[in-house]
């Protein structure tokens, strides 16, 4: 043996160039899920993720280190009831544990009044109740319309290709449900809101409620998003061991099923050849080849930067280039703490519940604190909502008996000043709001504080282009067939053999499986795959009843 | 609602040890469950994002496995495993010298070619890998056979290859006596000496000289000549372990912790979940075997009901030593780089794609001037066992190489300063600790201060102003992360003669056997050869799995060309 | 020693449910234990003489299992059940034409009382009164493959059949304010029914519980008279009939013998381990076949199984559920002379001397924000009440006598009279503290108050003594009664029928524990009150597993679905009684 085969021996690392008939850029919920589909269907698929961990947003990481994990997209598991990935994969039992409490979304006053959303319709009412017997009553009364609307349409279609506008508003005709929700879609939420509830703190929760996660309360056209978002935001699922732990799940069905992940594999470009997408580069100078290529990213990145403009007609890449991105971010403060927060007002339930809005005290209030956000501003009317992580998971905690929860509320990408300074500044107003619904958030209590800002989610996730959540704005001419545009809601792209399906696909964001199901869907249609799985119940009654 | 569930193997611990254990035994064609309590696998192998765009690595940061056979045997590169080609030159760091008060000592020729010498490099052709494989990937004897000279691998290796290595006295020697029998400066045998300390076995101790020179040679990859780390960090090279058992079959359940072994007529029968585990308190049924991927104070002393031990087994375990130490690690986040002080402007600097191209310090340790000044260090922490009394000047630290941010890492894209590589002093475990358990936990800023202070000698940067953040985890915050990593302590049980091969952690449990039928251990604090995540364990452990007829691998399979099998027993040697 | 003990079943409580169960059991030949914590079995099916010569039920009084089939099958007029023919325990809905309000009585009108028998199937001929009451509680929830619509759930198929012009799918998703809104005329008598419906069980405002609520307020009725009566020997001397039928047919029973764990081996329930101040200690009763909860799911499953055995979010999902709005706080008076009721609550054409001397009213029963007041007092601000005891509303249920024959009180010169109820927080939740109603007295003057508002001699010269109960001392001495809830969990939507108390656990079987059955008000369809009907659905289920196989007496309901892939509960050759 010579010297040379002595250094040449030691261990094998993965090739410079490989084969694949797919390639998924992004090992987020939605890359993860078009993953494992296509890999158990028998294709050869390479996923490739940026950081060290697969996840995306399905993270629990140890930002308060050492010691304490959080989990910031706790909130965010509301469609666990209807996601197709759930069944196919057999996930619940013993892979991942769902703990969805009753006590679900709390918004508590400064004079220590109170309102409960829960799981059961009943409790929720009695909570009203101390506020507008009226309201009370009002709220079963819609609920039974925008349940149906939610469970009969709204749901299942999340999971089943969409339709232009025209098409769906004839499809809703069908039927007395189709058109109580054509009647919602064009009010606005602040409309819908005000008509069905009379007392103005009502009104307050409801509008953050079905608003938080970035609509205009005041823009027409997304008023089924009210239904949708107050019926999922009551059945809220905790992902028990932290929401990782879903990714991981997934990530083992993906290679149980003979995929590849690649972790710390940053994408340099999409190889395109011959108008077709043929591979990706990475920029550690590895090259992946394959039939197909899918982009769970923003648009900008996917078009811009890894395909580049010289590989798109004009009209398109005017298209992408007209991509808005959401109209608010987050800034969030995480903190380990002693006790969980404890808070005092006139329902002790408050202090089991999943999330607990603070700092609005009206409807007004709200609105001005939006307003606010939108223009790039923070005012001293800021509120948010909290959770405890611990509530309901010890392992969140290395130290025994000690707790993490994090408050989280609307924020401008941009601040004046920075958020390199702002966010300091914004750690004290805080605790200083928190402390005054929760006495017991004071500092004697608080082990640790961190907080990310807007710029911060933009760092760890780089296709959360300006802090957005959701890879873009929520607004009519972004949303069903015009997500990301017209052009690629179907998940296809003008680029042969790219498929786009993340979060700024339909039907987008939150953790809502759609997009990498449409799109595990589409390209296995494409490559003439056989299906291995079948549509739900639901999604089947939805496609009889309103597409045939 | 979930029910008992049953397996051919249950492992104990999701960590390097009990993954790429379950990898060679699904592998094997077992059916494997892993139970791991945290709400993710890796252990020790892990890395985390404190602040969005910065990795750390709480524990193992280096790569030293490069020799095992289970990159091979396992195939690691069909999972993803790549390495991070921005190395530090060792032999260039070697070269530039060592710290000392008094400026760089540089390293002469004869440190250099005795240095290569003892790790196999001199050798036509270089026997460094089958030094390595001897030392670390090869089961202890069995009890039956003597233990001399003759059969003891690394010597046998020597006597092949580098017959004057081999003197009478190499098994009973300290490091420092073989390196003052090949090496020549103070500094340099000071800086291995520390760094042995810091990797398992101290240079001081009596009888581990080559084990301990080698864990610390065990750095140089043999392929470069260099030192590097995986892609992603050790949690990279992790992830290609975890899915090389999950793609053979291996069921991993994570938050769920294991309260109790359940043992029926001294046999290991299965596990009982902790009450909070994720599938509640549930029993998980071993058809062949449990193996306890924790350490042996879980095991032994937690999980295994007192009725099935007897005590004077008990009291050996339980008389383990968890001494040399515990690593206080501390990384900062700066806005201007840390560099060597003007006095060592000598040392290696190292380009680091942090916020673009940028000099920053390479490793080193400091203050290397004496022998004096190291066991003045080490009587603080092993045998005074206090809170530092040594002022901060005279402390000794070892400051990893930051090879770790490579142009083509994300980490490297990071704008918002400097993350400097991992600082690390040996402080007392805190089970030790006379001033108590939680001594350092209360003492910590003054701790940080006082460390800051002692690196602050040969180097710049670490003012006030320009540090934005500092991590460190103490030894007790490092168990309460990795329950495994008892007393904080990095490579288990100390690695002295008396807790190593053979005797590792004591004489009935170094083949990995235990008294409860059924029931194997398989943890750095269990088994030869320790801690560094070199998938040497479960590799040696499959030589006793295999004698015990539960693994029967494929042709993939090799053992240890220096295996002795014990009497009666399968040979791991295939036909 | 006594040695361990086994049976084919093993049943924790002889409570109602519980007994019925073993009653059923037994009659099949099985081998039965019934193991009661308390010295006397009968679970809230209580009368006791705390004065002597006095008699009082501190919970059920009136007999609201006249249509089930358990009088037949189990035979219970031969171990002696007689009922009180002339009955007073609630003003009998044919005589009674007024409500009263703050304001005086308000007269139920024609519409309100056809509108009342047509949703309660009375105006048929044949009347389906009876059809509907089994389809509502006497038929065990339909197995998951079954989608539930108006076309699958009993009672809309009795609906369908009977009175089709009610048939509508609104029907399932209405309150029962929505359906009587629709049916009824007068805002007191709607307010009366639903103030009788929350204390009876579904309560009138609740989404989806329109029919239930209805059913649950309208069984009080026995088919035959439309008048609610109580048995002779009041509700226990019912359970007495009960209890003997099981003896009769060889259960064993042991009292004062806590159970302190469900032994589970290998997914299965093999057995119970008794709490060590068990009358034989803490020794084990094993299960050939299985092991039956008749007591509260709470403990059954947070304390008597544990997490040993369960998963986090079930556990979770079980301590969530709901115990609210079935906690009431009731008193009695022990009077020297017999209550009058005051001139402008005078009933015209009122016969007392048939109904002892004073029947209580529901009272006040003027409007819907009064009653939504005191529900939102109760369930929304979980309180003790700050309303003014003129605005509280409450029931006052027996005159002193039930019939002559056999009076509530032998003692000279006193009459009992009561109980009176009034809905009271759920001491779990009640914000102002668990112990916040054991202000005995305070609580019992705010009652007297209340009821003064139509009593005119209520006084100090007229009472001898208030005997009061709080929720909480419910609690205590019918452990089964968690919260002092008389229906076990509130019969909302989410927590009735194929809901009740989860999904999962709607047939009584209990998935991932073989063996292991639900037989209590508080864990399975329909609830509370007595109605010998969780026993009879849960045979369908007993049956279905091979575990139960009855004779000819057995008949299912028609209802009823089996499982997929189950023994059905119907019997091959239809039985002699069946058809009826």
């Amino acid at each position: 043996m010579t010297t040379d085969d002595y250094f040449g021996h030691m261990f094998q690392e993965f090739p410079e160039n490989s084969e694949w008939d797919a390639v998924i850029i992004g090992a987020g919920p939605n890359g993860l899920m078009a993953a494992a589909y296509l890999a158990k269907a028998g294709l050869k698929v390479a996923l490739i993720e940026r950081r060290y961990e697969i996840g995306g947003g399905l993270a629990t990481e140890e930002i308060l280190y050492p010691c304490y994990s959080s989990n910031p997209h706790v909130i965010y598991h509301m469609m666990v009831d209807y996601m197709p990935v759930i069944k196919d994969f057999n996930l619940d039992g013993a892979s991942l544990l769902w703990i969805k409490p009753n006590a679900q979304t709390a918004m508590v006053f400064e004079d220590g009044k109170s309102l409960l959303l829960t799981q059961m319709i009943e409790d929720t009412k009695d909570s009203i109740s101390k506020f507008s017997f009226k309201d009370a009553v009002n709220f079963g009364k819609v609920m039974r319309s925008w349940r149906r609307i939610v469970d009969e349409i709204v749901a299942p279609a999340t999971y089943v290709p969409t339709m232009t506008p025209i098409e769906m508003s004839m499809a809703l005709q069908k039927t007395k449900v189709g058109q109580e929700m054509l009647e919602l879609i064009e009010q606005s939420p602040l409309e819908i809101i005000n008509h069905t509830f009379e007392n103005d703190r009502v009104r307050a929760l409801m509008l953050y409620a079905s608003c938080m996660w970035g609509l205009d309360p005041r823009e027409t056209g997304i008023g089924f998003f009210v239904p949708l978002l107050l019926d999922r935001g009551m059945n809220k699922c905790y992902c028990y061991g932290g929401s990782h732990k879903f990714a991981s799940a997934m990530g083992r069905e993906l290679v149980k099923a003979g995929g590849l992940i690649l972790e710390h594999a940053e994408v340099n470009k999409i190889i395109v050849q011959n108008g077709r997408a043929a591979g990706v580069e990475l920029a550690e100078g590895r090259t992946l080849r394959s039939k197909v290529v899918m982009s769970t990213l923003d648009p900008h990145t996917t078009f811009l930067d890894l395909v580049g403009a010289q590989h798109l007609d004009k009209d398109f890449k005017a298209l992408i280039d007209g991509w808005k991105y959401d109209k608010w971010s987050f800034y969030t403060l995480h903190v380990a703490s002693e006790e969980p927060p404890r808070y005092k007002c006139d329902d002790p339930w408050v202090n089991d519940a999943f999330m607990t809005i603070f700092g609005i005290e009206s409807t007004e209030q709200l609105l001005a604190h939006w307003d606010n956000v939108v223009a790039g501003k923070i005012g001293a009317n800021f509120g948010g909502h909290a959770t405890c992580e611990t509530l309901h998971d010890p392992h969140l905690s290395d130290k025994p008996g000690k707790h993490t929860s994090f408050f989280q509320m609307h924020a401008p990408y941009e601040i004046p000043g920075g958020w390199e300074k702002k966010g300091k500044e914004m750690e004290e107003a805080i605790l200083a709001k928190w402390q005054k619904v929760a006495p017991n958030m004071k500092r004697e209590n608080i082990i640790m504080t961190v907080h990310e800002t807007p710029v911060d989610i933009e760092t760890r996730f780089p296709n959360m282009r300006r802090g957005g959540i959701k890879h873009g704005d929520y607004k009519p001419i972004q949303l069903g067939s015009f997500r990301p545009n017209q052009e690629c809601s179907s998940t296809r792209t003008p680029v042969e053999g790219l498929y786009v399906c993340g979060a700024s696909t339909y039907p987008g964001g939150l953790v809502l499986g759609g997009p990498g199901y449409l799109g595990a869907n589409k390209v296995a249609e494409d490559l003439g795959v056989k299906k291995w799985w079948k549509t739900t119940p639901e999604m089947e009654r939805y496609i009889k009843t309103y597409l045939t | 609602m979930s029910r008992d569930e049953r397996y051919d193997v249950v492992i104990v611990g999701g960590g390097p040890n009990g993954m790429a254990t379950a990898a060679y035994l699904a592998k094997c064609g077992l059916s494997v469950c892993v139970l791991e309590e945290r709400v993710e696998c890796g252990g020790a192998c892990e890395t985390v994002e404190p602040i969005p765009g910065v990795r750390i690595y709480p524990h193992a940061m280096l790569m030293y496995a490069a020799p095992a056979p289970g990159f091979e045997q396992l195939e690691l590169h069909k999972y993803g495993f790549r390495m991070a080609w921005n190395p530090v030159d060792m032999m260039k760091s070697l070269t530039a010298g060592n710290t000392t008060t008094q400026g760089v000592s540089p390293i002469t020729e004869k440190d250099a070619m005795g240095f290569a010498k003892l790790g196999g490099l001199l050798g036509q052709p270089p026997f460094t890998q089958e030094l390595m494989r001897a030392t670390f990937w090869c089961p202890p004897h069995p009890s039956e056979v003597e233990v001399t000279d003759e059969n003891t691998p690394y010597i046998q290796v020597y006597k092949k290859y580098q017959p004057d290595v081999c003197t009478p006295e190499l098994r009973e020697w300290t490091m420092f006596e073989l390196m003052d029998e090949f090496l020549e400066s103070e500094p340099f045998k000071v800086t291995m000496a520390f760094a042995a300390w810091a990797s398992g076995a101290a240079g001081h101790w009596e009888g581990v000289a080559i084990p301990a020179l080698l864990s610390v040679q065990l750095l140089i990859l043999p392929n470069t000549g260099k030192l590097s780390i995986p892609r992603g960090g050790l949690h990279g090279y992790f992830h290609a372990i975890h899915r090389c058992a999950v793609a053979h079959g291996t069921v991993v359940r994570t938050a769920c912790p294991v309260d109790e072994i359940i043992v029926q007529d001294g046999r290991a029968m299965g596990v009982r979940l902790r009450e909070t585990a994720a599938i509640g308190g549930r029993k998980i049924w071993a058809n062949k075997a449990v193996i306890a991927a924790v350490d042996y104070k879980q095991t032994f002393l937690k999980m295994i009901g007192r009725e099935h031990l007897d005590p004077s087994f008990i009291q050996k375990v339980k008389d383990i030593s968890l001494k040399n130490g515990t690593l206080y690690v501390t990384t900062y986040h700066t806005r201007k780089p840390i560099q060597w002080n003007q006095r060592y402007k000598a040392m290696q600097e190292s380009e680091t794609g942090v916020s673009g191209p940028a000099k920053v310090a390479s490793g080193g340790v400091y203050p290397s001037d004496s022998r004096e000044l190291y066991y003045e260090n080490v009587a603080d922490c092993d045998a005074r066992k206090s809170l530092p009394t040594l002022p901060p000047e005279k402390l000794m630290w070892f400051l990893t190489p930051s090879q770790a941010f490579n142009p083509t890492d994300c980490q490297g894209q990071y704008r918002n300063g400097y993350i400097s590589a991992a600082f690390e002093v040996n402080v007392p475990v805190p089970e030790y600790q006379i001033e108590g358990i939680d001594a350092q936990d209360k003492e910590k800023v003054k701790l940080d201060d006082y460390m800051r202070k002692a690196f602050s000698q040969a180097l710049d940067g670490l003012d006030e102003e320009n540090i934005i953040h500092c991590w460190s985890a103490t030894g007790r915050e490092v168990e309460f992360r990795n329950t495994g990593l008892i007393g904080g302590t990095w490579c288990g049980s100390r690695h002295c003669r008396d807790q190593s091969w053979t005797r590792r952690p004591i004489p009935e449990l170094a083949r990995y056997r235990t008294p409860i039928e059924g029931l194997y251990t398989c943890h750095q604090t269990t088994g030869h050869p320790g801690g560094l995540c070199l998938m040497a364990i479960p590799y040696n452990l499959m030589h006793i799995l295999i004698e015990d007829g539960i693994a029967e691998p494929g042709k993939w399979w090799y053992p240890s060309p220096y295996y002795i099998p014990q009497k009666a027993k399968v040979s791991a040697i295939p036909r | 020693m006594n040695k361990e003990e086994r049976y084919d079943i093993v049943i924790i409580g002889a409570g109602h449910n519980g007994t019925t169960t073993a009653a059923y059991l037994a009659k099949c030949g099985l081998s039965v234990c019934m193991l009661e914590e308390r010295p006397e079995c009968g679970g809230a099916q209580e009368t006791c003489e705390p004065i002597a010569g006095v008699r009082i039920q501190p919970h059920a009084i009136a007999n609201y299992g006249g249509s089930a089939p358990g009088w037949e099958q189990l035979e219970l007029w031969k171990y002696g059940f007689r009922m009180d023919w002339k009955a007073g325990a609630i003003v009998p809905f044919d005589t009674d034409r007024y409500m009263t309000t703050s304001d005086g009585l308000s007269q139920v009108t024609d519409k309100d009382k056809m509108g009342y028998a047509k949703i309660t199937g009375l105006l048929t001929d044949p009347p389906f009164f009876k059809d509907l009451m089994r389809a509502t509680f006497w038929c065990p929830p339909h197995p998951p493959h079954v989608e539930l619509n108006e076309h699958t759930i009993p009672f809309m198929q009795v609906y369908k059949q009977h009175q089709p012009d009610m048939w509508t799918r609104e029907l399932l998703e209405w309150t029962m304010f929505d359906l009587m809104d629709e049916y009824l005329d007068t805002e007191p008598f709607k307010v009366n029914q639903a103030w009788i419906a929350l204390v009876s069980g579904a309560h009138g405002h609740m989404e989806g519980a329109a029919i239930p609520a209805l059913c649950s307020v309208a069984t009080v009725m026995p088919p035959a008279v439309a008048m609610p009566v109580a048995p002779r020997g009041n509700i226990h001397g019912y359970y007495h009939a009960l209890l003997r039928c099981a003896i009769a047919h060889g259960a064993v029973v042991r009292t004062c013998c806590p159970v302190e764990e469900i032994i589970i081996e290998h997914d299965r329930a093999v057995g119970v381990r008794l709490r060590d101040d068990a009358t034989w200690g803490a020794k084990k009763i094993w299960a050939n076949k299985a092991v039956i909860s008749a007591v509260h799911i709470k403990p059954t499953f947070l304390e008597m199984i544990g997490p040993r055995h369960l998963d986090s979010g079930f556990l979770q999902r079980i301590k969530d559920l709901s115990l609210k709005g079935g906690s009431l706080y009731m008193t009695h008076y022990l009077t020297r002379e017999r209550l009058r009721v005051r001139p402008k609550f005078q009933t015209p054409g009122y016969r007392y001397e048939n109904y002892g001397s004073f029947t209580g009213p529901f009272f006040p029963n003027d409007s819907r924000e009064l009653y939504f007041e005191n529900v939102t007092e109760v369930m929304g601000h979980q309180r003790n009440l700050t309303i003014p005891p003129e605005r509280a509303m409450y029931g006052m249920v027996a005159g002193e006598t039930y019939a002559e024959c056999h009076p509530q009180s032998t003692r000279p010169g006193v009459y009992i009279n009561g109980p009176q109820w009034m809905l009271v927080p759920t001491p779990e939740y009640n914000v102002d503290g668990m112990d916040a109603m054991e202000d005995k007295v305070k609580w019992n003057e705010y009652m007297r108050k209340a009821l003064s508002q139509v009593v005119e001699n209520l006084d100090s010269d007229n009472i001898v003594q208030i005997i009061g109960e709080s929720p909480r001392e419910q609690e205590f001495r019918n452990t089964g009664m968690l919260g002092g809830s008389w229906y076990g969990l509130r019969c909302d939507r989410d927590q009735w029928w194929n809901e009740r108390p989860l999904p999962e656990l709607a047939r009584y079987r209990v998935p991932g524990i073989d063996g292991l059955y639900l037989s209590h008000q508080s864990s399975a369809h329909p609830g509370g009150l007595c109605l010998m009907a969780v026993g009879y659905n849960l045979m369908h289920i007993l049956i279905e597993d091979g575990i139960a196989e009855p004779g000819d007496w057995w008949y299912a309901s028609p209802w009823y679905i089996p499982e997929k892939g189950k023994k059905s509960a119907i019997p091959s050759r239809p039985s002699s009684v069946a058809t009826r």
